[in-house]
């Protein structure tokens, strides 16, 4: 029924449309829109630091490019530097140093006003005093777009957004998803090519949360701006990007594709924050006598932590790969709805299995088997030297 | 049981209030409908035997009472307006921008919320004295164009608007100027028209300054007005009342219209802040 709508919506629409001087319109018949075809924005960061004091540096020479188009998550824990970097990007923090690009355009001196991006906040921030047309339309308003053009456009976006029978209200009158899906409409009501949004998901109910996930990653993949998410949350990172941006300490831990994120962590912090259960991580030194010939020794000789994912942990071999066998106790088992989990002592660390689900019940320890996926190995600056598809043979 | 004595104890203790305010008005009005005779009978009366309604037009031919009334609008809407203007530019400044001795400046300000009124009275006269004010609406307007008590009322609930708000009005494209009179001004409707009414009392009522800074009778306000009916021969007391009665009822208007607003304005900006 969503789809339909907005696929209807696109297919009557055809385009929206792309704006230079705050003309949407052509004139001649108040609705139809032609000028350009909207396109997202490249925005390249190029040795960007920000700091709030003078003293620390919250963000530490960022370089990255977001290709225009794409949906990107900018994700990691609370004080990463996550807000930080969409707030440079937004114009709303001035960079200490560094350029920021929109396209080719250096708009590093530039400030919030001038960079013309759409922007969902936390809160939603819409406007108390207003209804949800006046909200929508606000952004038209202060670019002089008479009315009657401001309300067409207000009116399309909400039925985009599937508010349109809400128009009249104010904002206080309507329910939490409601309000985000005002705040989304109002964000592209200047039809930006950069869409940013900050936490938009977070004061939703969970089932909510993922229906609005997806309604994000289609008006976006249908309008084709260019999109940057702020999220802690990994799980909505995963399902709706095309790439996610780890940050952590002011600094791009990983900077790929969700796969590779969790396929091909780049370090131990981001195979340790990336994936439920949290990745087993013993000392390597633990896995010498196992490991043996499996792995290069001049690589083994670096090695300080070893990650095995909960899944790489298997009881049979059934041609997935296997990097070797282990000989380990069984803890304790336990099963939630479809999930079993098996705890396993090995040398003295216990390791935690999503697979031992097949395993007889009374079975105390056993021969068990590690997956070459979900196997790797970090050096003492905890950066990745083996494991990852790259080194699989 | 309890519960019902203790609305009792309130509801008597809100009449013993209410009555203490409104004594002196139904004492007022009743006084402007009495004859001489009857304002200084002892014991008082309260409903005079023949109301005297001709009262009304006499006291409003004892003196220009239009030309007052003229003044009193003229002034009360000019200072209501600029001090507005004024203090909201103000409010703004202290509580969205940055700029260097901003909290040094707001205790100052601050600080002179302790002087007493009538301290100012002297340095104001001489000053306008000097720039040749006295007896022009300007004598009755300049000092009041500013208020710290409703910039600092403003500042407050100002402060208590969400930074995410100005932070997507920006992205929005909306300049500071345009923030503070499409979104800011609007979400503070109820602390605005709180010290509009305040502002407008105190300029339609005030007494003390208007007396001073005019000497000519078509300078005079209302208030000042009021003075035609004590002369050393001593006082009418029933015209005094009959006019201010009708000086009064344009505020009582005003009220009745806003004290929904007024009540709300007042407890946000004192909760919030």
């Amino acid at each position: 029924m969503r789809s339909n709508h907005i696929t209807q919506y696109l297919v009557s629409r055809v385009r929206i449309c792309y704006h230079d001087d705050g003309d949407f319109f052509d004139g001649n018949e108040g609705h139809q829109t032609i000028l350009k075809e909207r396109t997202g924005l490249k925005v390249t960061f190029k040795d960007v630091t920000l700091s709030y004091d003078g003293k620390i540096d919250t963000l530490k020479h960022l370089n990255f490019e977001i290709p225009d188009g794409s949906l990107v998550s900018l994700l990691g824990p609370s004080g990463g530097g996550k807000t930080t970097t969409l707030n440079l990007i937004s114009g709303l923090l001035p960079a200490t140093s560094g350029h920021i690009y929109f396209g080719d355009e250096d708009v590093t001196k530039k400030d919030a006003l001038a960079r013309k991006v759409g922007m969902v906040f936390q809160n939603y921030s819409l406007y108390p005093h207003l209804s949800v047309r006046d909200n929508i339309a606000f952004p038209l308003k202060m670019q002089h777009v008479s009315r009657k053009e401001r309300y067409a456009k207000a009116e399309e976006l909400a039925k985009l957004v599937h508010v349109d029978d809400q128009l009249d209200k104010k904002p206080g009158e309507l329910s939490g998803g409601q309000q985000q899906r005002v705040a989304i409409a109002r964000a592209l009501a200047k039809s930006p090519s950069l869409l940013l949004l900050d936490e938009p998901l977070s004061n939703l109910d969970a089932r909510l949360r993922i229906e609005m996930r997806q309604e994000i990653r289609r008006i976006q993949r249908e309008t084709g701006v260019t999109t940057i998410f702020v999220t802690h949350d990994q799980d909505e990172a995963l399902h709706i990007s095309d790439n996610i941006m780890v940050l952590s300490f002011g600094k791009i831990q990983q900077f790929s594709a969700p796969d590779d994120l969790y396929e091909r962590p780049s370090n131990l912090f981001v195979a340790k924050f990336i994936g439920e259960p949290v990745i087993n991580t013993l000392p390597a030194e633990t896995l010498k006598a196992d490991l043996q010939g499996h792995v290069p020794d001049e690589i083994f000789a670096k090695a300080v932590t070893a990650g095995l994912r909960s899944e790489a942990l298997v009881p049979f071999d059934n041609g997935q790969g296997i990097l070797t066998t282990f000989h380990a106790t069984l803890a304790y088992k336990q099963k939630y709805g479809r999930e079993a989990t098996a705890a396993l002592n090995y040398n003295g660390q216990t390791l935690l299995s999503t697979e031992m689900a097949g395993l007889p019940a009374d079975q105390k320890e056993g021969d068990f088997f590690i997956t070459k996926a979900g196997f790797f190995l970090f050096d003492e600056a905890g950066a990745l030297i083996f494991g990852g598809e790259a080194h699989d043979q | 049981m309890a519960k019902k004595l203790s609305k009792v104890i309130i509801y008597v203790l809100l009449s013993v209030g209410a009555i203490t305010m409104l004594v002196p008005f139904i004492w007022m009005v009743s006084t402007s409908l009495k004859t001489g005779p009857e304002t200084i009978k002892v014991p008082p009366i309260w409903i005079p035997k023949v109301l005297q309604w001709g009262n009304y037009i006499k006291a409003w031919n004892a003196a220009p009472f239009a030309q007052y009334f003229i003044n009193s609008v003229v002034v009360t809407v000019v200072t209501t307006v600029g001090q507005l203007f004024t203090s909201i530019l103000a409010a703004f400044a202290f509580s969205r921008l940055q700029f260097y001795g901003k909290n040094l400046l707001f205790m100052i300000f601050l600080g002179t919320m302790m002087i007493p009124g009538e301290m100012l009275i002297i340095p104001n006269f001489v000053t306008l004295s000097k720039l040749g004010m006295i007896d022009h609406y300007a004598a009755l307007i300049v000092p009041w164009l500013a208020s710290f008590f409703t910039v600092f009322t403003l500042r407050q609930t100002f402060q208590a608007t969400p930074d995410q708000i100005y932070y997507a009005a920006k992205i929005d494209g909306a300049s500071d100027w345009k923030y503070l009179w499409t979104v800011l001004v609007p979400m503070s409707k109820s602390t605005i028209t709180a010290v509009t009414v305040l502002a407008v009392i105190g300029s339609w009522n005030s007494f003390m300054w208007p007396l001073i800074a005019t000497n000519s009778e078509n300078m005079r306000t209302l208030p000042v007005g009021l003075q035609a009916f004590t002369t050393d021969s001593g006082t009418t007391y029933e015209l005094l009342m009959a006019a201010s009665t009708f000086v009064i009822i344009p505020m009582v208007i005003l009220y009745m219209f806003l004290q929904k607003y007024i009540i709300a304005g007042i407890s946000k900006a004192g909760l919030k802040g």
